[in-house]
């Protein structure tokens, strides 16, 4: 297998030129930490090379870096700004690959989603075209958002070079706060206790509460946790929480969080972002993933698979018309894979 | 040429005659929306209904109407302004709140209720709805959505797009489909994130679903007054610095200062030369923080007075005078033409002190109230139109910042959207390969262009012949493989 290592997005160009004139199949490799089943293909255009800051002005409340930028890299540029970008994936992780993989944010109940913090987009299409939309500001209506396509398209239509992220200040202050039993309904009854907390994780073992923010705010939190159950305190290992490091799969379904219930009813191992409605399920092999992907798809959610490969896992997306046409037109050749989809 | 008077019997006979008009006077009505364009309208139509959209849809194919969606027509763009007598469907009549599901923190509401309203029927439940543009009490959530409205509130709690987790779209096929989902995650590619913000050129929304935001504890909102428009400017920039993001930072200046305090009598300070109206929200704890924070640095920008609202109706009072200047502006000219651009936040004060420039060479009156926190400028030009030459004057002030905003590295719009009247400035930010690129996805969804066209793109953006040829051949490749 051929490997691409461009240092420029014009050398991204080129490549994907040549390929779409050649028929070469190819994949986008960031960090290699969201790379789902291993895609027949001739080549691997890997993206870490592409890995300069172009712009950081804390003020601005923005950053403008090549897709291939480690995030622990950009972790560190960041905080000396006092902020971050707040995605909490590995360290080997790029932004380029967290942003195809439309990662989940763990502290979403404070901070958003990932699809809302890329403001502006660089981009190389399948067959070599340098597209940009979007812009360097954190309001924008002008146009079509074409960089809202790429972002979760696990480098289906193109290959991100460049973004500018919306960045959050760095919290002043965070506890990780644990119980030491788990379940469900603890986990609800800390998540209606607590105000705005940025995470409550439900888990088989234990119950996780992130607390973010301003001392004396984490402290009013910290207190009404406290009320409703023993909470052990800032074990610095606990976050972000440690995902079945020793399961050959682990399944993530994303779900209404009342249905997270009956969707892990039975489940041995879990855990559980409560009120946003992700779960991650360790799986020992394909079977016991088919039986959780289908639990989910039955009870209207989708399912990814953020470790392991086991055939295709997926949803039917909506307007399959419309989503081949997208396709088509950003990679009129075909030469980056086609979308996973189970029917 | 559209016979209007067939399609008015098959509307007729599918809607009843009630949902249909053509008379004269609404006609020119649904001529045009808030901004200054008029087009022509050919039909307007009030569907009930999801099937009644779907039943306008194919009826305008048949007789090959242009179709334009309509929500209370409070945009500043041209949006909703129909061209070439099209087919106005206007989603007012769709004003249901069909689900809320705090449990779930989400509800289902019709594209025809207006932004305040569900908020307001919210807030029994501990939620609200954030994103509150300032027409908030007359536009509609189905509007909001296909401006990707903002408002105040955007600052800390995003756009709109942040705020839809789902749609119900009826397609210019009259296909019908739900994008997006209601938990965390979708599968495919993110078509609601595409239609969020399309101005009405990819379909019609028929219903959202839209993400609840808990209701902070604790408020506090904050005035401080500047002798100086560049220090109110700067105190924007170094509050962000030391951490604080508020949950709205507003800037008005002298001129719209005075209009509103005649009008809301609020006690703003008239004498000062900027406010900046500040409000933090949270728990207790990060409130007080936050605002010691604000105030150290509005006073090492030599802050006039610090007023803190003493409770809610004093807090109602000072936001009401922010929500209400758009009225207020009366009282200088009959007319009036307020612009939309975004820059970065630290070049504010450059940006505007160009404003004052360009209204001074084009003999216009310009105030200035916007959302500082974002970079989000909205000169106002007032004026009165029945002076000969005046609306020349305006466009090319108006055309003037555009460029001001683009060269300081902003975006066209902030939050009301390109429409008919920023259409031809695209170029400015984008490449022809980018707007092609655009007009590939408008294709994807309305291949015969029949969706409120000749809106957002310039007249020469064309999806490319390669990527219109795969695009073509894609609709004949068989169930579930791709190109």
């Amino acid at each position: 297998m051929d490997l691409i290592h461009p240092h420029t997005a014009s050398d991204v160009s080129d490549a994907m030129r040549a390929a779409s004139a050649d028929g070469t199949r190819l994949r986008v490799i960031g960090g290699r930490q969201h790379l789902g089943a291993a895609p027949d293909v001739d080549a691997e255009v890997w993206t870490t090379l592409l890995d300069r800051a172009i712009a950081y002005d804390p003020a601005e409340m923005l950053c403008v870096v090549e897709a291939g930028m480690r995030l622990a890299d950009l972790r560190k540029m960041l905080a000396e700004g006092g902020q971050e970008w707040p995605v909490d994936e590995p360290d080997d992780a790029t932004v380029g690959g967290a942003i195809s993989a439309g990662v989940a944010l763990t502290r979403q109940l404070r901070v958003g989603q990932l699809r809302d913090t890329v403001v502006e987009m660089e981009f190389v299409t399948g067959d070599g075209r340098r597209i940009r939309s979007g812009a360097r500001t954190v309001k924008n209506v002008t146009g079509y958002d074409l960089h809202r396509l790429l972002t979760g398209a696990h480098g289906t239509l193109g290959v991100i070079t460049q973004v500018a992220l919306k960045l959050r200040p760095l919290p002043k202050t965070a506890r990780t706060l644990m119980t030491r039993q788990g379940g469900l309904g603890l986990a609800a009854r800390l998540l209606d206790a607590i105000p705005l907390p940025a995470a409550v994780i439900a888990g088989h073992d234990r119950v996780l509460v992130r607390l973010e923010g301003w001392p004396g705010e984490v402290a009013e939190q910290a207190k009404a946790a406290n009320e409703v159950a023993v909470m052990a305190d800032d074990d610095p290992a606990a976050w972000p929480a440690p995902a079945f490091p020793d399961a050959p799969f682990l399944v993530q379904a994303a779900i209404v969080p009342s249905r997270l219930e009956p969707l892990l009813e039975g489940t041995k191992r879990f855990r559980a972002l409560m009120g946003v409605g992700f779960a991650w399920i360790p799986c020992d092999d394909e079977e016991s993933v088919g039986l959780v992907r289908d639990r989910a798809i039955s009870l209207g959610g989708v399912v990814s698979l953020q470790r392991g490969a086991a055939g295709s896992v997926g949803a039917a997306p909506p307007l399959p018309a419309i989503q081949k046409r997208i396709k088509a037109a950003f990679d009129p050749a075909g030469v980056l894979p086609a979308p996973v989809v189970v029917p | 040429m559209t016979d209007l008077r067939a399609a008015r019997r098959d509307l007729d006979a599918a809607l009843g005659a009630q949902a249909v008009h053509s008379d004269p006077l609404a006609v020119k009505l649904y001529a045009r929306d808030a901004s200054l364009v008029e087009g022509s309208a050919g039909l307007v139509a009030f569907p009930q209904s999801t099937e009644d959209v779907v039943t306008c849809m194919r009826i305008a194919r048949d007789h090959g109407m242009p179709v334009v969606p309509r929500g209370s027509g409070t945009g500043l763009a041209g949006g909703a302004t129909p061209l070439d007598d099209a087919l106005v469907v206007v989603t007012t009549k769709m004003n249901r709140i069909l689900e809320v599901r705090p449990e779930d923190r989400l509800a289902w509401v019709e594209p025809g209720v207006f932004n305040l309203d569900l908020a307001n029927a919210l807030e029994p439940t501990g939620f609200t709805y954030a994103p509150d543009p300032s027409s908030q009490q007359v536009s509609s959530i189905g509007g909001n959505v296909n401006t990707n409205a903002g408002g105040p509130h955007c600052l800390a709690y995003g756009v709109t797009s942040a705020h839809v987790l789902a749609l119900d779209v009826v397609l210019p096929d009259g296909t019908t489909a739900r994008i997006g989902a209601e938990g965390p995650a979708a599968a495919g590619y993110d078509l609601r994130g595409i239609v969020v913000g399309s101005e009405g050129t990819l379909g019609i929304v028929t219903a959202a679903c839209v993400r609840l935001t808990p209701i902070a504890p604790a408020v506090r909102t904050m005035l401080l007054d500047f002798a100086q428009v560049e220090d109110c400017a700067a105190t924007v920039s170094s509050i962000v610095a030391r951490g604080v993001v508020p949950a709205a930072l507003e800037m008005m200046d002298r001129g719209i200062v005075r209009a509103v305090e005649n009008f809301a009598h609020a006690g703003y300070p008239t004498d000062a030369a900027a406010v900046l109206l500040v409000e933090l929200d949270g728990l207790e704890g990060a409130v007080a923080a936050q605002s010691r924070q604000v105030e150290a640095a509005a006073r090492e920008h030599g802050v006039g007075t610090v007023r803190v609202a003493a409770d809610a109706i004093e807090r109602a009072l000072l936001s009401k005078g922010r929500k209400s200047a758009f009225g207020a502006i009366a009282q200088i000219a009959p007319h009036y033409h307020l612009h939309d651009c975004v820059v970065p936040r630290t070049r504010l004060t450059e940006v505007l002190t160009g404003v004052y420039a360009i209204a001074r060479r084009h003999d216009l009156i310009v105030t200035n109230v916007f959302h500082a926190g974002d970079g989000n400028l909205h000169p106002l030009f007032s004026f009165d139109l029945t002076v000969p030459g005046t609306l020349e004057r305006v466009l090319a002030a108006a055309d003037e910042v555009v460029r001001l905003c683009v060269d300081a590295g902003g975006a066209l719009s902030g939050e009301h959207g390109i429409g008919l009247e920023k259409r031809d400035f695209m170029p400015l930010v984008f490449t022809d390969e980018d707007l092609a690129a655009q007009a590939c996805v408008r294709v994807a969804f309305d291949p015969d262009g029949r969706m409120n066209p000749q809106k957002v793109l310039p007249g020469g953006a064309r999806c490319g012949d390669f990527a219109a040829a795969a695009l073509a051949r894609a609709d004949q490749l068989p169930e579930g493989t791709w190109i």
